[in-house]
C-alpha cells in the first residue's frame, strides 16, 4: 500500500487513493497532427449518441403533432397520439422508486462506510454490485413470477382494507384475484433496479470524505452519527445528489422488468394498485403492432426521443457534479 | 442498555444538558449513535434477500427440468424442451457483438487517455458515460430505424449484433481509458523519457500493465451483453433454426424469457423461459466475479508499482 502526494512523493501508511482519469497524463501533447488522429476513435462513442438522436429525429419524419402530443388523448386507430397518458405513468414508478431507492440507499451506504467492519463490508458490498449486474428480465420474470402474487394477494388486499382512508388507497374495484401487477410491483422493482447505482454512488462519496475532517469530528466529542449527519453528508452533497440523478435516469429508462409487471393497459390509474403503462415499456411492446403505419412509428420514434432528452439532461446532469464514479469500474454504471 | 433507550430526552437542546445533566445527554446521543449503527446494517438485507431469493428460486425452477439432453438438443424449441439452437445463437451473438465493440472501444479509450487534452477527454468520457446511461430501448429503437428500415436488413442477426455492440462499446471504451489514466505517471515518464515513442509505450509498457483491467471491461460488456433483452427483441425475429447466414432472424436467451415468462406454469415455453433465466444467471454472475478478481487484482498492481 502508498499513495503519492501531490509533489510525488511516496507515502507507506495511508491506502492508494481511487484512480482519477487524469492521473497518468504528464506531457500535455501539441502535436495536433497526433491529437486529430487519436481523436477518430475517441469520438466513437459521441458519435454513437449523436448517430442515435440524429435516426431518431429522422425517423420521426418530421410529422407535425404540435402540443397534441402531450395531449391526454391516446387513440392509434383514429390517430390521435397523445401520450400524456404514458410520461404520467413513467413518473409515477420512477418517482417513488427514487425515493425509496435513496433512502435505502442513502442507510446501506453510511452503514458500510461508517458502522460495519471492514471484513464484514468486503463481504456485503458485492452483493449490491452483483444487483447491478443481474439482466432486467431476470427481475421481471422474478417479480412476475414471486412478488406479483405477493402483492395481489397479501400486500394489496390489506392495504385496501386497513389503508384506505389515504387518498388513492380507497378502491372497490380491486379483488384479490387481481395478478398484482400494476404499480406497487413497478416502484418495487424499480427500487431495486436503481438501489446499486444510488448506494454505489454515495458509498463513493461518502468514501471521499477526508479522514482529517472525520476524525476532528469525533475529536470534538461527536459520536459518528453526528459527525455523518451535519459534517459527511454536507461534504458528500455533490455525490448524493449525482447519485439522485443518475438513479432517476436509471429507473425512467429500465424497460424489460417494467414491461413485465405494469400491466400494459393504457390508461391513467385510478388507485395506487392500478395498472398502466411507461414510456419505455408502451415503446417496448407496441414497436409490432406500429409496424407498417408510418404516423404511429413517427409518434414512436418522437417518444423516443422525449425519453432520450429527460435521460440525457438527467445523466449530463448526475455525471457532471461529479468527477470520477469508481463504482463503473466493477459493476458497469 | 436498555435502561438508556427507557428514559429519552423529549428535546435535544443545550437546556436539557442543564436539566438533565451533561450525562443522560451523552447517554442519550451514544445509545443512539450505537443503535443506528444496530439498524441501518439491515437495510442490506434489501439488496441480499431479493438476489438470493431471484438467484435460488430461479435454480429451483430450472434445475429439476435441465439435462444434458435439453441444453445440446436442436429440436424445435417451440415445441419441445430444447434449448441448443437459442444457446449456440446467443454464443454467436456474443462473440461477434463482443468484437465489434472491442473494435469501436479500446482504442478510442487508450486514445483518450494518452492523447487528448483534458477539457475534450472530459467531454468524450460524458458521452461514453452517456451511452452507458441510455435506455436499452432507445438503442433498440436506434437499431430498429437504422439496421432494419434504413439499411433494410430486416429483423436480421446481424441488425441485432450491431445494436447489442453499440450498447456494449461504451463499457470497453471506460475501462480501456481508466486503465491507461491509472497507471502511474512515473511509469510513463520513465518510458517516454528513455526515448520510447508514444506508440512504443503504449504497445510495450502501457499495454501490459493495462491488459487486465482493459480484460475486465471486455468481461463487463459482456456481462451486460449476454443480459440485455430490448435492443435484440426490437430487431431480431425468432428462428427455430440456427441461422446460416448474416441476414437470418435469429433467437437470443432473452427473448426465451420475455415470450416465456407469461405462459401456463408447466407449458414448454415457460419451463425454457426459466432455464433460459437460469442460463443467462450462471454466465452473468460467472463473469461478474471474474471481473472483480481481476479488478482487485490490477489494483494491487497498481499498488506495487508506487513502491
Amino acid at each position: 500500500m502508498g499513495s503519492v502526494s501531490p509533489d510525488g512523493a511516496v507515502s507507506a501508511s495511508q491506502p492508494l487513493p481511487p484512480p482519477t482519469p487524469s492521473e497518468g497524463r504528464v506531457v500535455r501533447t501539441t502535436n495536433y497532427v497526433q491529437t486529430a488522429i487519436a481523436l477518430v476513435p475517441a469520438l466513437v462513442p459521441a458519435a454513437i449518441v449523436v448517430g442515435i438522436a440524429v435516426t431518431l429525429v429522422l425517423s420521426t419524419g418530421f410529422h407535425n403533432f404540435g402540443w397534441g402530443f402531450f395531449g391526454p388523448i391516446f387513440n392509434s386507430n383514429a390517430n390521435q397520439f397523445g401520450m400524456l397518458v404514458f410520461i404520467v405513468g413513467s413518473f409515477l414508478t420512477a418517482v417513488p422508486a427514487l425515493v425509496l431507492s435513496m433512502g435505502i440507499g442513502l442507510g446501506i451506504a453510511i452503514a458500510s462506510t461508517t458502522y460495519l467492519p471492514r471484513w464484514l463490508t468486503q463481504f456485503l458490498d458485492p452483493f449490491v454490485d452483483l444487483l447491478a449486474g443481474i439482466p432486467s428480465v431476470v427481475y421481471g420474470i422474478w417479480a412476475f413470477v414471486v412478488i406479483a402474487p405477493i402483492f395481489g394477494l397479501l400486500i394489496n388486499p390489506w392495504a385496501v382494507m386497513h389503508l384506505s382512508f389515504l387518498p388513492g388507497f380507497a378502491s372497490n374495484r380491486y379483488s384479490p384475484t387481481t395478478a398484482g401487477t400494476g404499480l406497487p410491483i413497478s416502484i418495487f422493482v424499480l427500487t431495486l433496479m436503481a438501489l446499486p447505482i444510488t448506494t454505489l454512488l454515495i458509498r463513493d462519496a461518502l468514501r471521499s470524505i477526508p479522514k482529517d475532517l472525520w476524525e476532528s469530528g469525533l475529536a470534538l466529542g461527536a459520536t459518528r452519527w453526528e459527525v455523518m449527519r451535519r459534517v459527511g453528508l454536507r461534504h458528500s452533497s455533490r455525490g448524493i445528489v449525482s447519485a439522485a440523478f443518475l438513479g432517476f435516469g436509471r429507473a425512467i429508462g429500465e424497460t424489460v422488468a417494467v414491461a413485465m409487471v405494469i400491466g400494459s393497459v393504457t390508461k391513467y390509474p385510478t388507485n395506487v394498485y392500478d395498472v398502466t403503462w411507461t414510456m419505455s415499456s408502451f415503446m417496448f411492446q407496441i414497436l409490432d403492432a406500429a409496424f407498417g403505419n408510418s404516423l404511429y412509428l413517427s409518434a414512436l420514434a418522437e417518444l423516443a426521443l422525449v425519453l432520450l432528452v429527460i435521460t440525457l439532461t438527467v445523466n449530463i446532469v448526475g455525471r457532471r457534479l461529479v468527477s470520477h464514479i469508481y463504482a463503473e469500474e466493477v459493476a458497469g454504471i | 442498555m436498555a435502561t438508556v433507550l427507557s428514559t429519552p430526552p423529549r428535546r435535544l437542546d443545550p437546556e436539557d444538558d442543564l436539566r438533565r445533566g451533561a450525562t443522560a445527554r451523552l447517554k442519550w446521543r451514544t445509545g443512539f449513535d450505537r443503535w443506528v449503527g444496530y439498524l441501518l446494517p439491515l437495510l442490506f438485507l434489501i439488496a441480499i434477500v431479493p438476489i438470493l431469493d431471484m438467484i435460488f428460486y430461479i435454480a429451483w425452477q430450472a434445475v429439476p427440468t435441465m439435462s444434458w439432453t435439453v441444453v445440446t438438443s436442436q429440436a424445435d424449441y417451440q415445441a419441445y424442451d430444447a434449448l441448443g439452437v437459442p444457446i449456440i445463437t446467443s454464443f454467436y451473438f456474443i462473440s461477434l457483438a463482443t468484437i465489434l465493440s472491442v473494435a469501436l472501444g479500446i482504442f478510442g479509450g487508450i486514445a483518450t487517455a494518452e492523447f487528448l487534452p483534458e477539457w475534450v477527454a472530459g467531454w468524450i468520457r460524458t458521452s461514453a458515460n452517456l451511452l452507458a446511461g441510455m435506455p436499452s430501448v432507445i438503442v433498440g429503437y436506434f437499431g430498429y430505424f437504422a439496421f432494419v428500415l434504413y439499411f433494410g436488413w430486416g429483423l436480421s442477426f446481424i441488425a441485432g449484433v450491431f445494436t447489442l455492440a453499440f450498447f456494449m462499446t461504451p463499457y470497453v471504451f471506460r475501462t480501456a481509458d481508466l486503465a491507461f489514466s491509472s497507471i502511474p505517471r512515473h511509469i510513463r515518464e520513465a518510458a517516454l523519457g528513455s526515448g520510447a515513442k508514444p506508440a512504443q509505450y503504449i504497445v510495450r509498457v502501457g499495454t501490459p500493465i493495462a491488459f487486465p483491467q482493459i480484460l475486465t471491461g471486455v468481461f463487463l460488456a459482456m456481462a451486460i451483453g449476454v443480459g440485455e433483452t430490448a435492443p435484440i427483441v426490437l430487431t431480431v425475429t425468432t428462428n427455430v433454426l440456427v441461422p446460416t447466414g448474416i441476414f437470418q432472424p435469429a433467437t437470443y436467451l432473452t427473448g426465451l424469457i420475455w415470450t416465456g415468462y407469461a405462459q401456463n406454469p408447466g407449458s414448454t415455453p415457460y419451463i425454457i423461459a426459466f432455464q433460459a433465466a437460469f442460463i443467462i444467471i450462471l454466465v452473468v454472475v460467472a463473469l461478474n466475479i471474474v471481473v472483480r478478481v481481476i479488478a482487485a487484482r490490477f489494483r494491487k498492481r497498481l499498488e506495487g508499482l508506487y513502491q
